[in-house]
C-alpha cells in the first residue's frame, strides 16, 4: 500500500503575545539620576575654590547663572549655592544611609533569629515591633531633642532603631519558609551550632529581599530625614544640608527663591531615582485591566 | 466578639502605658531638669530651690506613681517655662487646628485618590492608570515642606492668591490642605488600584456583568465595597500619623496647631509641654488604631468569626 500523502493547506498563525514583554526603561534612568548625583556631591567639593562656608556680604543674594565665580548664585550671606548643596549632598546622602544600614542590621538580625528559633524569643519580638509601630517617630525625636538638644547624632541613633520592623518581617518570613528543609536541619543533626548554620546557609537566602527592601527605603529615610533637619532637630548650622538649606531659604522666597528650589529639587532627582531603580525589582503596573467595554 | 474587644482594649491600654513610661523615664533620663532650665551661671543652691519647687527633689519611683496618678486625674504636670500654664491647656488650645487640618487632609485625599481608583478601572485604561500613579509617586518623591514651600512661591507669592503663613480664614486651610492630601493620593490609588484588579476576576464579577449590569455599575455597585476593605487599615494608621505627624507641614505654613508649640517647647527646652503634647497624641493614635479594628467586623463579615 503506497501511502497517499494528503496535502493539507496548513494555515500559518502568527501568535502574538498580548502584550509585549519589554525591558522597562525606567530602572535605567533612575540609576543614571543617581549616579549623576553621586558623582556631583563627590566631585564638587573637591574641586579648587569650592568652599560652602566661606562668606562674602559684598556678593550675597546672588541669582543663579549671573556670576561666573557662583555659578547657582549666593545666599544671603553670599556664600555659594552650588558649593553648598554639593556638601550638603555628602551630608544628606551619608546620614540617610548610615540610617538604613542601622536598621537593615538590627532588622536582619532580629528577624532571623526570631523565624530561626521560633517560640518565646518570636513572640518578644512580636510584642516589641508592635509597640515601635504605634509610637510617633517624629513626636519621639522632638520629646529627646527636648531634654538633651538636637544633633545629628541623635537623629540616626532614634531613626536607626525605629524602621527596622520591615527588614525583620522579611527576614522572619524568608527564614521561616527555610525552616525544617534538609540543608537547615542536616548540619544541625551533625553537630554544626546554630550560628554556623544561620551564617552559612539562613543568610544568603536573607540578604536578597531584605536589600531589595532597603533600596526603596532608602527614599522614605531621606524625606524624613531631611523633614528632620528643615525642623532643626538634626545636623545643626553652619553645617548645610538640603534640608536645612530649604529652611534657610524660606525667609528669601519672594527675593531669591532658587535658595529653596535648588535643594529641593536635589531631593526629588535623589528620591525619584531610587523609586525608579527599584521598580526593577517590583512588578508595577504588571496587573491586566479589565477592558471598557464599547458595547 | 466581646473577647476580642476586651482583649484589644487591654492591649491599647498597654501601649498607652507604656508611652506614659517612656515619656517619664525620658523626662528623668537626664538627671535633674532644673539643671536645663537655669542659666549656666546658676548657683547649686538656685538648682537646688527649682528642683525642689518642681518636686523632683523626692525618689523617683514616688514621682512615678505621682505621675501616673496625676495623669488619671487628667494633670499632665505644668509648663517648667510658664508655671502657671497647665501643659495640658497649652496643648489643648491648638488641637482643634491640628485635627481640623488633618480631618480635612484625609478626607479629600482619601475620596480623591477612590474617584481616580473608580475612573481608571470605569474606563480600563492603563494609561490613565500610569497617569495618576506616576502622578503621584512623583509628588511623593518631593518632600512635603519642599511641595509646600513651591505651592507658597506660586500661589502666595506669585498670585497672590491664597495665604501663605498663619491662619487668617477658611482660604488658609487650602495650600496645607493640598500638601497633605496630594502626598497621600498615591498610598491608596496604589492600594485600591490592585485591590480593584483582584477583585475584577472573581466569579461574582462575571456573573454581574453575565446579568447585563454595566461596567460603572459593577465597578462602583459590585467591587468598591470589596476592595475598600483592604484599605482601612492603612487609612486608619495615616489617620493616626496625621493627627500627630503635621508637624513638618505646620512648620512650612506657620499653622498655629500642636507642633507649632511642641517646636517652641524643645527650643526652650520645656519637656512638661513635650511630654503632655506626646501623651495627647498617643491617646489619639491608639483610640484610631482601635476604631479602626472595631470597625472591620462591622463591615467585614468574615472577620466576624476569627
Amino acid at each position: 500500500m503506497t501511502e497517499q500523502l494528503i496535502d493539507i493547506p496548513v494555515e500559518t498563525v502568527v501568535v502574538r503575545p498580548r502584550r509585549r514583554v519589554r525591558k522597562s526603561v525606567l530602572p535605567i534612568i533612575g540609576g543614571t539620576l543617581l549616579l549623576c548625583m553621586l558623582l556631583f556631591v563627590i566631585i564638587v567639593p573637591l574641586l579648587p575654590g569650592v568652599d560652602p562656608l566661606a562668606q562674602d556680604l559684598s556678593h550675597a543674594n546672588l541669582p543663579p547663572f549671573t556670576d561666573s565665580a557662583h555659578l547657582l548664585g549666593t545666599d544671603s550671606l553670599g556664600r555659594d549655592t552650588l558649593s553648598r548643596i554639593a556638601q550638603g549632598g555628602r551630608t544628606t546622602i551619608a546620614i540617610t544611609l548610615a540610617i538604613v544600614v542601622i536598621n537593615v542590621i538590627i532588622g536582619a538580625t532580629i528577624g532571623l533569629l526570631a523565624g530561626f528559633f521560633g517560640g518565646w524569643i518570636d513572640r518578644l519580638i512580636g510584642l516589641v515591633s508592635d509597640a515601635i509601630l504605634s509610637l510617633p517617630v517624629v513626636l519621639l525625636l522632638i520629646a529627646i531633642s527636648a531634654i538633651v538638644g538636637p544633633s545629628a547624632t541623635l537623629m540616626v541613633v532614634v531613626l536607626g532603631c525605629t524602621f527596622w520592623m520591615g527588614y525583620a518581617r522579611v527576614a522572619r518570613a524568608v527564614t521561616l519558609s527555610l525552616r525544617g528543609r534538609d540543608f537547615i536541619v542536616a548540619p544541625q543533626i551533625l553537630g554544626a551550632s546554630a550560628s554556623w548554620t544561620i551564617r552559612r546557609h539562613v543568610l544568603p537566602h536573607v540578604v536578597p529581599p531584605v536589600l531589595i527592601l532597603a533600596v526603596t527605603d532608602v527614599g522614605v529615610v531621606m524625606l524624613l530625614q531631611a523633614g528632620l533637619d528643615f525642623l532643626g532637630l538634626g545636623v545643626q548650622p553652619p553645617a548645610p544640608t538640603w534640608g536645612g538649606l530649604i529652611l534657610q531659604g524660606q525667609p528669601v522666597l519672594s527675593t531669591n527663591p532658587w535658595q529653596s528650589i535648588l535643594p529641593g529639587l536635589s531631593i526629588f532627582i535623589l528620591v525619584a531615582g531610587t523609586q525608579l531603580l527599584s521598580q526593577r525589582f517590583t512588578a508595577e503596573g504588571s496587573i491586566p485591566l479589565r477592558r471598557a467595554r464599547t458595547a | 466578639m466581646i473577647r476580642y474587644l476586651v482583649r484589644r482594649l487591654l492591649q491599647g491600654v498597654l501601649t498607652l502605658f507604656c508611652v506614659v513610661t517612656i515619656a517619664f523615664v525620658l523626662g528623668r533620663a537626664s538627671g535633674k531638669p532644673a539643671a536645663l532650665l537655669l542659666t549656666e551661671g546658676a548657683t547649686a543652691q538656685q538648682i537646688d530651690e527649682l528642683n525642689g519647687r518642681l518636686g523632683f527633689n523626692r525618689p523617683l519611683g514616688e514621682q512615678y506613681l505621682d505621675y501616673l496618678g496625676g495623669l488619671l486625674r487628667g494633670d499632665f504636670g505644668v509648663s517648667y517655662r510658664n508655671p502657671s500654664a497647665p501643659a495640658i491647656t497649652l496643648i489643648a488650645e491648638r488641637l482643634p487646628a491640628t485635627i481640623s487640618l488633618a480631618l480635612i487632609s484625609f478626607a479629600i485625599g482619601l475620596t480623591v485618590a477612590i474617584g481616580a481608583a473608580i475612573l481608571i478601572h470605569i474606563t480600563g485604561s492603563t494609561r490613565l492608570r500610569a497617569t495618576f500613579v506616576w502622578g503621584g509617586s512623583l509628588r511623593q518623591a518631593m518632600p512635603d515642606f519642599f511641595f509646600g514651600v513651591v505651592l507658597v512661591l506660586i500661589l502666595s507669592v506669585g498670585l497672590h492668591a491664597l495665604p501663605s503663613l498663619g491662619f487668617t480664614g477658611p482660604l488658609s486651610y487650602v495650600l496645607p490642605v493640598i500638601t497633605i492630601a496630594t502626598g497621600q493620593f498615591v498610598l491608596y490609588v496604589r492600594l485600591l488600584d490592585s485591590a480593584l484588579s483582584e477583585q475584577s476576576t472573581q466569579d461574582y464579577v462575571v456573573t454581574a456583568y453575565a446579568r447585563g449590569k454595566s461596567q460603572a455599575a459593577v465597578v462602583v455597585g459590585e467591587m468598591l465595597p470589596n476592595a475598600l476593605l483592604p484599605i482601612l487599615t492603612m487609612a486608619g494608621m495615616n489617620l493616626a500619623g496625621l493627627l500627630g505627624g503635621t508637624v513638618i507641614v505646620e512648620t512650612v505654613f506657620a499653622w498655629p496647631g500642636v507642633g507649632q508649640v511642641l517646636m517652641q517647647a524643645v527650643s526652650t527646652r520645656d519637656f512638661a509641654v513635650v511630654q503632655a503634647g506626646l501623651l495627647v497624641v498617643a491617646i489619639m493614635f491608639v483610640v484610631v488604631n482601635l476604631a479602626v479594628d472595631l470597625l472591620y467586623p462591622v463591615l467585614d463579615p468574615r472577620v466576624r468569626l476569627a
